[in-house]
């Protein structure tokens, strides 16, 4: 039953090999989709190009149905899965520094190695800008360490916070995504009329 | 956008999506993981650190935990993931002639200008995506797949960020 | 409605149609999750490999490094009766309230699941597995076995200290005197004072496996 030990079926090497892989595939697909273009990364800010919402949410959406499909079904065994731990203060306020960040820089650390490696030198100015508040953050997360560390809920996943049935979650959330991409789509041609 | 993407030929942001929601997927089934990119910059950068200062590598309990003493910051699956990511966005970037030096900027800034603002961006995307614990790939794509609270939490508050400076920060992307 | 295009259309409706149907499938239960794990616990359970003797359990009952966790998943009128030091009741259906709790354990932690004889300590187990998947063993022979290895006879109505374990059945087949619970000897045996007693050893302690999977 998935997931696997892949350490244990492949070797360290071997694993690492996979991880390649996957890399590989993520990048080509960011770049094939224009994430290396802050740009069109930009401009879903402005309503104008709506790739990030769609293609964010679309991959979420699809996965989330691929993965609670095979758990239903016994293919892969929930419980191994790595959920991110939920620390609620650090999460918020480190997305609203992310999102600033997004806005003024035009990427976000995966988006940029795309458009970095492209020979793009505004991701080239991006990333070293990324390693830049990397290097700041590590030498001064001692002096906000309780923060960092605050609203510790551990794993917590949205349907124990709504009681809700997994199934039913994930079906709120399918909805929530379409009628996200239909109304961000609506407002889009409000504003800019129906060029494309 | 005047059909900025279609004259770059870009795909459809659906079929990526799609594309990208599978790949998810396996990536859950066969590693029990979601992506990742933050991650493994950081860890980069912190062997790097290791070459040059490792005595204070050694004292800074974040950096110490990563690279202190013996431990080799980049065996782990982030790292590999991450030149991964580099070669396939080369890889797809060569096959459709889009390896070219440029600046990708707003048409009223210079392009000097446009690299300070994207230094500026990095730095706060770096500094915010460690107090997160995890990037738009790590957090927002995979956790928000695997249904955590924290992740979603984090993913809207990374819209309510951009979408709240966007107006303030206009000239940098707009047209006059 | 041409705000969208006819395909996005069709994926949009497929998605709709794969949660509702998801919705509408569930989640497995924990039965069903045993069926689909049983084909890697079944083995361990039928070559004892989770059963640990009394003695060993008394083992760990003195150690201070191990964490120690005892589910006691007998009847109410059982506990009374006796049951062992520090031990926690529960029955088998509020097993999967206690997945935080068994999830937030230490790499130190022992869960050792106990009933009169093995019958119901072996489904609370596989529930355990289903649920959390534990550093979890049972108690081979159950109350029964440990009474008679440590068991005071002058506590005891008309076995002696003694109950033949012969075919076992699930109840408790030593009779107190009065239901002390947790006060008798036995239920905390000074392991000193008792006779020694040869077993072979089946705990491991499980090194957790650190999977850090986010961008950490």
């Amino acid at each position: 039953m998935a997931p696997f030990d892949l350490v244990a079926l492949l070797g360290t090497a071997g694993s690492y090999l996979v991880y390649l892989a996957i890399g590989f595939a993520f990048g080509f697909i960011l770049e094939s989709s224009g994430f290396g273009d802050s740009r069109l990364l930009a401009a879903q800010f402005y309503f104008r190009e709506l790739r990030v919402l769609k293609v964010m949410f679309t991959a979420i959406v699809v996965a989330m149905l691929l993965v609670f499909w095979s758990t239903a079904l016994g293919w892969l065994d929930y419980d191994q899965l790595w959920v991110n731990p939920t620390y609620l203060w650090p999460g918020i306020v480190g997305g609203l520094i992310m999102g600033v960040g997004f806005i003024i820089g035009g990427y976000c650390p995966g988006t940029s190695l795309v458009s970095a490696v492209t020979l793009k030198v505004d991701g080239m100015f991006f990333l070293l800008g990324n390693v830049t508040g990397i290097i700041i953050f590590g030498e001064t997360v001692e002096f906000i360490n309780s923060f960092w560390n605050s609203g510790y809920l551990g794993v917590f996943t949205l349907p124990e916070l709504l009681r809700l049935d997994t199934g039913v979650v994930v079906m709120l959330v399918t909805c929530m995504a379409l009628a996200m991409f239909a109304s961000f789509e609506w407002l889009r041609r409000m504003l800019y009329g129906s060029e494309k | 956008m005047n059909g900025l993407a279609e004259k770059m030929k870009y795909w459809n942001p659906y079929l990526g999506g799609t594309l990208l929601g599978v790949l998810l997927f396996l990536s859950f089934f066969v590693t029990s993981h979601g992506l990742g990119a933050s991650g493994g910059v950081n860890r980069i950068a912190v062997a790097v650190e290791d070459l040059v200062v490792p005595e204070h590598v050694d004292k800074t309990p974040y950096i110490a935990k990563l690279a202190g003493g013996d431990r080799d910051p980049l065996g782990h699956w982030l790292v590999w993931e991450v030149v991964g990511i580099l070669l396939g966005g080369f890889a797809s970037g060569l096959l459709r002639g889009r390896v070219r030096v440029q600046t990708y900027r707003g048409p009223q800034i210079s392009n000097h200008s446009r690299w300070v603002y994207a230094f500026i961006g990095g730095t706060l995307m770096g500094y915010g995506a460690r107090m997160a614990r995890g990037c738009t790939s790590g957090q927002a794509l995979s956790g928000g797949a695997v249904m955590s609270v924290g992740s979603w939490a984090f993913m809207f508050a990374v819209f309510a960020g951009g979408y709240g400076l966007a107006w303030f920060v206009r000239r940098l992307w707009q047209e006059a | 409605m041409n705000i969208v295009q006819r395909p996005e259309m069709v994926g949009a409706a497929i998605l709709l149609l794969a949660s509702g149907a998801l919705a509408l499938h569930g989640q497995p239960d924990l039965d069903q999750k045993w069926e689909y794990l049983a084909p890697r616990y079944e083995p361990r359970l039928m070559e004892r490999e989770v059963y640990i003797d009394p003695a060993e359990l008394l083992h760990l009952m003195n150690d201070d490094y191990i964490h120690l966790v005892i589910y006691d998943v007998r009847t109410e009128s059982d506990w009374n009766e006796f049951h062992l030091v520090d031990s926690i009741r529960m029955s088998l259906k509020s097993l999967k309230e206690e997945r935080k709790r068994l999830r937030s354990l230490p790499e130190n932690a022992v869960v050792v699941v106990v009933s009169n004889d093995e019958i119901l300590a072996t489904e609370a187990w596989k529930r355990l597995m289903v649920v959390a998947k534990p550093n979890a063993y049972i108690l081979e022979g159950g109350l029964n076995l440990w009474l008679n290895i440590y068991g005071v006879p002058e506590e005891e109505t008309d076995m002696h200290g003694k109950a033949s374990l012969g075919k076992p059945d699930g109840t408790l087949r030593h009779g107190f005197k009065l239901a002390l619970g947790d006060r008798h000897a036995a239920a905390q045996p000074d392991e000193h004072l008792v006779p020694h007693r040869e077993y072979t050893s089946r705990v491991k302690l499980m090194k957790k496996i650190a999977r850090a999977g986010g961008c950490d």
